[in-house]
């Protein structure tokens, strides 16, 4: 496996993680013992994105230890040809999560439901931009 | 078995040069070991650069290297 490959496997993987740490940190709430938040969700969340750069980074480092070679040396005409064909597949993606958002805020009206929305169509279709990475490299 | 109108002798050349390996194309190329592969195999279509290098690399005409298939449809 190239490391181009491995990097887009580590990137799919810590995005879903964070993805599903960020939709799930809205709905837990810790209480001391009167009931106060130790943590706000805003703050949970915030952790999560930081959890998610520095796991990104090690798990970076780790593979590009393992093959420094590949790792410093530039995207070739294939690598690059792949990251743009994903790019086109995440691209149509967020477009469809945009336009699936802005119903969703006509149809509820609150602004809070559409800035999920957008997030989770932003997430969701940079997911899909790594997973068609990965399917590309796989097929060759 | 190529899925693309192109085919290639590239790792019968290989191995008439010494054995190369694919990764030792791949250096003189200028492209990774895998991107070799997806040639070899059919699965991908260099560019021209790619194409004219790789050739250069085995001291070969082009048309030595790559032969286009008229009957074989163009990959959409």
């Amino acid at each position: 496996m190239s490391f181009r490959e491995k990097s887009a496997w580590v990137s799919f993987a810590c995005l879903l993680l964070f993805t599903l740490g960020v939709f799930h940190s809205q709905h837990v709430h810790t209480h001391d013992a009167q009931g106060n938040d130790l943590i706000t969700p805003l703050h949970l969340a915030l952790a999560i994105f930081v959890g998610f750069i520095v796991l990104q980074v090690v798990l970076h480092v780790i593979i590009a230890v393992q093959s420094p070679k590949d790792a410093r040396t530039p995207k070739d005409e294939r690598e690059r040809f792949i990251e743009l064909r994903a790019a086109r597949i995440g691209f149509y993606a967020v477009v469809v999560g945009e336009l699936i958002a802005m119903g969703a805020y006509h149809a509820h009206g609150r602004i809070n439901t559409m800035m999920w929305s957008v997030l989770f169509a932003i997430l969701v279709a940079w997911l899909i931009k790594l997973g068609s990475e990965i399917v590309f490299y796989r097929r060759g | 078995m190529s899925s693309l109108p192109i085919d290639n002798n590239i790792r019968r050349l290989r191995f008439e040069h010494g054995e190369m390996t694919q990764q030792g194309l791949a250096e003189q190329v200028g492209v990774t070991r895998q991107t070799i592969n997806a040639i070899e195999l059919g699965k991908y279509s260099p560019s021209l650069e790619v194409a004219f290098r790789i050739a250069a690399a085995f001291n070969a005409p082009l048309e030595q290297v790559f032969q286009y298939r008229k009957d074989r449809p163009a990959k959409k």
